[in-house]
Order: C-alpha cells, then sequence, then structure tokens
C-alpha cells in the first residue's frame, strides 16, 4: 500500500508499504479516508524527537472504514466509519479507569524508552516515534488499530469526514486543556497558539461557560480563524504586548486559566527566541518553553496553567519562582482521547464544535510530502493539511 | 537542521542504546538486584485464585513472587525477588511483569505493528537494539 514515510531529517517520501495484518484479536483494519498533518509531527520530522526510523510512517490524526475486524471486537463491524483515537489505551488498566487514557498501562509495546526519559512510560501512539510505541502512522492507505473497542468510535451519520476528522486529535486535545485546566462559567481564559489545538481549546474555554477567551498568535489568517469560528477574542503577540494586554483584558487579575498550545518550537519576537533557538540547536535544552515561561507568568495568582504543546524533555530559564509564589496549578497531559471523542461527536451533530475551516488544505496523500513542507512553512495561510489516501 | 544538530542526532540514540546494553549487562550483577514490582488493577483475591498467567509463570520457579493488595483500591502489587544462583535476569522479569499485567488487565500483550516498514541504517541500528527489548528495560 502508498504511505508517507519518515527518511531522515526533513525528508519524506511517499513509498510502498506492507500492508497491515491484525496482530491481536482485538484489533480491527481500518481504511483511511482522511488524515491530517499536526504540527507535533514536526517535531518527528525535524529530529527534535530522535526515535524516528527511516521509513516508519508518520500519522496519528484520522478517520476511516473498517475493513477488518479481529476475532474479539465486538463494537466494529465490516463498514463502520470510525474515527480513532490518537493514543492506544487498553480501556482496563487503572489509569484508563481514572479516565486518563493517553497514561494507560499496556497501550505502548516498548516502556524502555520513555520510562528511562520520564520515569514512568505513557501508552502508545499511532505514529509518533519508537517512544511511543513505533505504531505504524495513519498517512497511509490502511493502519491496524488496537484496542479498537476502545479507541475507534462509530462517526454519527449526521456528522461529516471533514468535521468528525478533528475529533481524533485536535478537537479532544483543546477540550482537554479547557476541562483539567479548570475551566469555569465566568473565567478569563488565554490560550497560546491558534492552530487547530488552541482553536479547539478556546472553542472549548467557550462552550463550558468562561466569560472571556483571548486566542494569542502571530499569524493572521489564524487569529481571522478565531474571530470568525470561535467566538474569542484575539492577540498578535508581535504587535501587542501579551502580558500588558491580558492584564488589562482581565481587570488587572491575569487569567484564571491559561492553556498553553504550542509547543517545543514556539516562536516569540526579542532575544529570548535567539536565546532558546541556540540552546536548542547545541542541544543544550531538548525544547524552546517560550510560550509555558509567559503563561506562567501572565496567570492571576492561584491559577491554572495547561500545557497541550508536546514537550520532549528538559527546558531552561523555567519560571519556578513565579510558579511557587504566585500559588499556581501547572498540568499537562496527550490527549485522552476516549474520554471526549463521543461527547465531541455529539457536540459536532449539533453544530457546537465545527472543524471544517481548519483544513484550508485538501490533497491526494501522493502529495504530502508538499502539504507538509506547506503547513511547516504556513504557505498559503496552510492551518491543516488534510491527506486523502 | 545543523551539522551539529545532525551529529548530537546521531549521539542521543547511541547513547539511549548504550545505557540500554549497560544495564543490560549490569542486569546480571547480583549488587543491582532489587525487587521489581508492578502494580496490577485486579483484586488480590482474583489473582491468588488461580496461577498466574503468561511469562510470569515461567520464571516463578528461579524467583521469589509475592503479592499484597496495593492501597486505595488500585489493585494487587506484584513484587518479583531474584535469589542468587538464579539464571533469570532484571530484563526477563520486567518482560514478564509487563506481560503479566496486560494479561491480567487487558485479557492480551499488545504486540507491535507489523509488517515493518522500516530500514536498518547505521543511524537507527542502535534504537532498533533498544526497541528489540523494548519491555525488558526501563525502570521497572
Amino acid at each position: 500500500m502508498k504511505a508517507l514515510q519518515w527518511q531522515g531529517v526533513n525528508k519524506l517520501s511517499v513509498g510502498t508499504v506492507p500492508d497491515p495484518e491484525l496482530r491481536n484479536p482485538g484489533d480491527v483494519i481500518v481504511k483511511v479516508t482522511r488524515t491530517v498533518t499536526c504540527g507535533s509531527d514536526l517535531h518527528l520530522i525535524g529530529g527534535y524527537i530522535p526515535f524516528m526510523e527511516k521509513g516508519d510512517v508518520l500519522g496519528h490524526e484520522f478517520l476511516g472504514e473498517v475493513v477488518e475486524v479481529g476475532p474479539d471486537v465486538r463494537n466494529h463491524r465490516v463498514g463502520d466509519r470510525v474515527v480513532v483515537s490518537s493514543f492506544i489505551s487498553c480501556g482496563n488498566c487503572w489509569y484508563c479507569d481514572q479516565k486518563l487514557y493517553s497514561l494507560c498501562d499496556n497501550g505502548n509495546t516498548n516502556p524502555v524508552i520513555t520510562e528511562t526519559l520520564w520515569g514512568q512510560a505513557p501508552g502508545g501512539c499511532f505514529g509518533y516515534s519508537h517512544a511511543m510505541g513505533g505504531n505504524a502512522g495513519s498517512h497511509a492507505e490502511y493502519i491496524r488499530v488496537p484496542f479498537a473497542d476502545v479507541g475507534a468510535f462509530t462517526v454519527p451519520e449526521g456528522v461529516s469526514d471533514e468535521r468528525a476528522l478533528f475529533a481524533s486529535d485536535s478537537a479532544a486535545t483543546g477540550w482537554m486543556g479547557a476541562d483539567l485546566g479548570g475551566v469555569k462559567p465566568g473565567d478569563v481564559v488565554a490560550v497560546w497558539g491558534a492552530g487547530a489545538v488552541g482553536q479547539m481549546a478556546a472553542r472549548a474555554a467557550v462552550l463550558l461557560g468562561a466569560d472571556r477567551v483571548i486566542v494569542i498568535d502571530r499569524l493572521d489568517n489564524r487569529l481571522r480563524q478565531v474571530e470568525q469560528h470561535i467566538g474569542a477574542e484575539t492577540i498578535n503577540y508581535e504587535s501587542t504586548d501579551v502580558a500588558g494586554e491580558l492584564r488589562e483584558r482581565s481587570g488587572g487579575r491575569g487569567p484564571d486559566v491559561c492553556i498553553e498550545a504550542v509547543g517545543m518550537e514556539a516562536h516569540a519576537p526579542g532575544p529570548q527566541f535567539g536565546y532558546d533557538q541556540i540552546k536548542q540547536q547545541l542541544r543544550l535544552q531538548t525544547d524552546r518553553p517560550i510560550a509555558v515561561r509567559e503563561a506562567i507568568h501572565a496567570c492571576r495568582k492561584g491559577g491554572s496553567v495547561f500545557v497541550l504543546g508536546v514537550y520532549a524533555g528538559f527546558v531552561d530559564k523555567f519560571p519556578l519562582g513565579a510558579l511557587m509564589n504566585k500559588g499556581l496549578t501547572v498540568r499537562g497531559a496527550q490527549m485522552h482521547g476516549q474520554r471526549y471523542i463521543p461527547m465531541l461527536l455529539d457536540r459536532m451533530a449539533k453544530g457546537e464544535v465545527t472543524t471544517e475551516h481548519l483544513a484550508t488544505h485538501v490533497m491526494p496523500l501522493d502529495q504530502a510530502p508538499e502539504g507538509y513542507r506547506m503547513f511547516k512553512d504556513k504557505k498559503d495561510d496552510c492551518v491543516r493539511a488534510v491527506f486523502v489516501p | 537542521m545543523s551539522r551539529t544538530g545532525k551529529a548530537l542526532l546521531i549521539v542521543v540514540p547511541l547513547a539511549a542504546g548504550a545505557a540500554v546494553a549497560v544495564k543490560r549487562r549490569r542486569a546480571g550483577t547480583p549488587v543491582s538486584r532489587r525487587n521489581h514490582v508492578v502494580t496490577v488493577y485486579r483484586p488480590l483475591s482474583e489473582l491468588e485464585s488461580a496461577p498466574l498467567p503468561g511469562t510470569l509463570k515461567e520464571i516463578a520457579d528461579e524467583t521469589e513472587i509475592s503479592m499484597r493488595p496495593a492501597p486505595g483500591d488500585r489493585g494487587t502489587e506484584i513484587a518479583v525477588h531474584i535469589p542468587e544462583g538464579s539464571n533469570v535476569s532484571d530484563g526477563d522479569v520486567r518482560r514478564a511483569l509487563r506481560e503479566t499485567r496486560s494479561l491480567l488487565e487487558a485479557g492480551d500483550v499488545l504486540l507491535p505493528s507489523g509488517p515493518p516498514a522500516t530500514e536498518t541504517t547505521a543511524l537507527n541500528r542502535p534504537l532498533q537494539a533498544a526497541t528489540r527489548h523494548g519491555r525488558e528495560g526501563g525502570l521497572l
């Protein structure tokens, strides 16, 4: 079958790989009908997460049709249209029982790397390096989905492929940031990053009753999408003092909840960006935590900061003093998709969560390398490139 | 990416591979042997009612296995001690504990994707060496 493969740092190609097979009785094989780029893929492509092998298939946010079913699968049949959580979870361990699905004890076949790096291993993820299980990704014609009764969800008839696709990861991740960040009616919420995840976090905050939701980015096309489709306010950090503006818009208190949806390759005006860029390139730090620093500094006393952006290892100049003295709660997670996808599909059916505008570029899988170039360079106002295998 | 970055890209997986190799070598030395413990999200009464499944059963004769209830309704703690003279390695125990936990909780042990789409290169050889023993390493 055809698939998009990682061939080395910043080298992608579409090649032919073996068709996936059922390996466990709870697996299904899905014919991929839509699969989408994610900002976190850029960390893999650029070599910032050095656990890729030549030939690995990328992609973790997708939707498709079930074409083969393992003998233990109960919830799905051939022909089902399903959206699949990007994280692979067993549904039966203590973490899954607490609805912390991305922390599943049994979803990662290769816990050695993350356990050594981080102390404990999270669950596995599709197309996200051998640190996350080495699972083949979704930028392919077919994909094997383990624990399908737990991680694959039938899409209701009233929800289009174009909309449901983003329930797989972006919408679930964004909702988690607002939910576990503790957004309540009356809150002022600030979101760093107006990509798909940031927009979905902002939409979640609106729907959870926040009084004001403010999204921060430097790209005008994304900020326009926020205003038109999400119903939130915006700040362009290249032309505005973010901290001052947030203080002013929150009565001098600072936002109650700050959601960071940027990740390890953050940009910023001024010398801070140069400092972090040099340290990251020299591998003196693995991540550029610019948005996290700003969120911690801006957050109101006793407020909450949720880190949705993907980070791999160690950062420099982390504002521990602000965190401690302001009594902040800082939390983060990979996404617990199984917890949110059914609710999101309901909200998508009602029109409360819409995502079609995020798919600014739709193209055949053959053009995926060009799609990633456009996505990475933000060419032609690309927010997300969707591939149709 | 800069030349330095590319060089480090090679060095980091090599270092990870080397660390795993050193750990595996040290696994045979008595000084590193402490109990390996997992918590399984099943009640102690259930685990005591039948022989433990999977690879843990296979190494039971050469190890000392004990169980006790985990606090806070978190299930059962299974601890494995490797006695002097045993032929079982720390890696064998880690793999057995992980596989047995998965069998008890999920009813199955997840297999990696396949068939593989990747090629072996000089760059990824250490990573492949580490992942071939993915359930044997780590901190368990």
